[in-house]
């Protein structure tokens, strides 16, 4: 019996009925959603996709961070006090180093890609066309422009493997110590 | 050598080139991923860690790990799948990319099949309009990812791993790394779960 209901759970009518019903579930949640026609000036949404790369993704990250995590920290009733406090500490510093650190990186290196990815030809040195795929000759497309945002961000991915060690780690560590004693001193001013 | 460096420039160029929000969803999660990576080995080449206690620790980073990993990327790339089913399907879309539809494409708005950038004369601006919203709603998920639901969730990891440790440190004595007292080094095993950021 139990090896029957094995055969029909995996026959293909079986499957075949599970993905009509997704399908049909899909279906009628795209039919609750209302028709969307945005009118006036939709430019800085084009302009999103064409400016918004990693590097400023990083950026909106680590600022929306600070608004939002130590705030979480702060409220973490799971821990003492003075764990609470050396968290949001550490939690402000870790979101200032990564930032700061994978922002430039992620920038410097999209720069660096930019720099090497030139259209070949007689005249161009080899080392500025060595992350060219090949069959590329115009360099102005948008497709041309994100390739260069992956591949930067691919290759400051590899470089951040090591900054993060040592940038982030010993950065974060100075950046809480330097709050945690801005707390205390502050903590020793109301007291006095 | 040369030719798998060859393949991998076309590959990012055929993947990412026309889809960059998916280029932010990928390298996001590979970002996450070599950021666990250096956590993991921070513990496992800690020679102050003794090696009963790397057993413990290494597979809690890497739970840790799966957590935001999983998070991210549940979450960023359902945001951008949304967001692109609706611009495709034009459920979402402008009034230039909607006039230059014909009459029978526009019956076909909102259907799962109907895929405006498959149409033989797809309007313009539409790649440019699909890029856009892709990037945006991505960036809004890594947002709600990074910095709301995962750091939430690592919370309530870190606290249950802490109790966890209690426990075992009651029945089995569990010793504190040289160097620091159990109390610093449950203190610093708290503060390290309860705040995270990827590189």
């Amino acid at each position: 019996m139990a090896s029957n209901m094995k055969i029909q759970s995996s026959s293909p009518s079986f499957q075949g009925g599970i993905s009509s019903a997704l399908r049909s579930a899909k279906q009628r949640a795209m039919n609750a959603v209302p028709d969307m026609e945005l009118s006036g000036n939709t430019n800085w949404i084009n302009k999103a996709g064409e400016k918004i790369s990693s590097a400023e993704q990083r950026l909106i990250l680590g600022a929306s961070a600070l608004m939002s995590q130590p705030f979480i920290d702060a409220h973490n009733r799971n821990v003492d006090e003075k764990t609470r406090k050396v968290s949001v500490a550490r939690t402000i510093a870790k979101i200032i180093a990564g930032t700061a650190t994978g922002f430039a990186i992620r920038k410097g290196c999209i720069k660096a890609i930019k720099a090497m990815s030139q259209p070949r030809g007689a005249n161009v040195p080899k080392w500025k066309s060595f992350f060219t795929p090949k069959d590329i000759t115009k360099t102005n497309t948008d497709a041309f422009m994100q390739y260069r945002n992956a591949m930067g961000t691919v290759v400051a991915l590899l470089v951040m493997m090591f900054t993060n060690f040592l940038i982030d780690a010993p950065l974060t560590k100075f950046l809480t110590n330097a709050l945690i004693k801005k707390q205390e001193d502050a903590k020793g001013g109301n007291n006095g | 050598m040369a030719n798998l460096f060859s393949n991998f420039k076309s590959s990012l160029y055929k993947n990412y080139g026309e889809n960059p929000g998916k280029m932010l969803v990928h390298t996001g999660v590979l970002g996450w991923i070599l950021s666990s990576l250096a956590q993991v080995s921070a513990v496992v080449f800690n020679d102050k860690i003794s090696p009963e206690q790397k057993s413990f620790l290494i597979p809690q980073e890497i739970a840790d790990a799966g957590i935001n990993i999983a998070s991210f990327y549940l979450i960023t790339s359902s945001f951008k799948n949304v967001a692109s089913k609706l611009v495709s399907t034009g459920k979402l879309t402008t009034k230039g990319i909607k006039n230059a539809l014909s009459k029978e494409d526009l019956k076909k708005i909102g259907k799962l099949d109907f895929n405006i950038g498959d149409l033989k004369n797809v309007p313009e601006g539409y790649k440019p309009f699909k890029n856009g919203v892709d990037v945006i709603a991505s960036t809004i998920g890594s947002i709600i990812s990074c910095n709301i639901v995962t750091p939430i969730l690592r919370n309530q990891y870190a606290s249950k791993k802490q109790k966890q440790a209690l426990e075992r440190m009651h029945n089995t004595q569990l010793a504190a790394p040289r160097g620091i007292s159990m109390a610093q080094y449950q203190k610093l095993s708290s503060i390290k779960y309860s705040s995270g950021l990827k590189v």
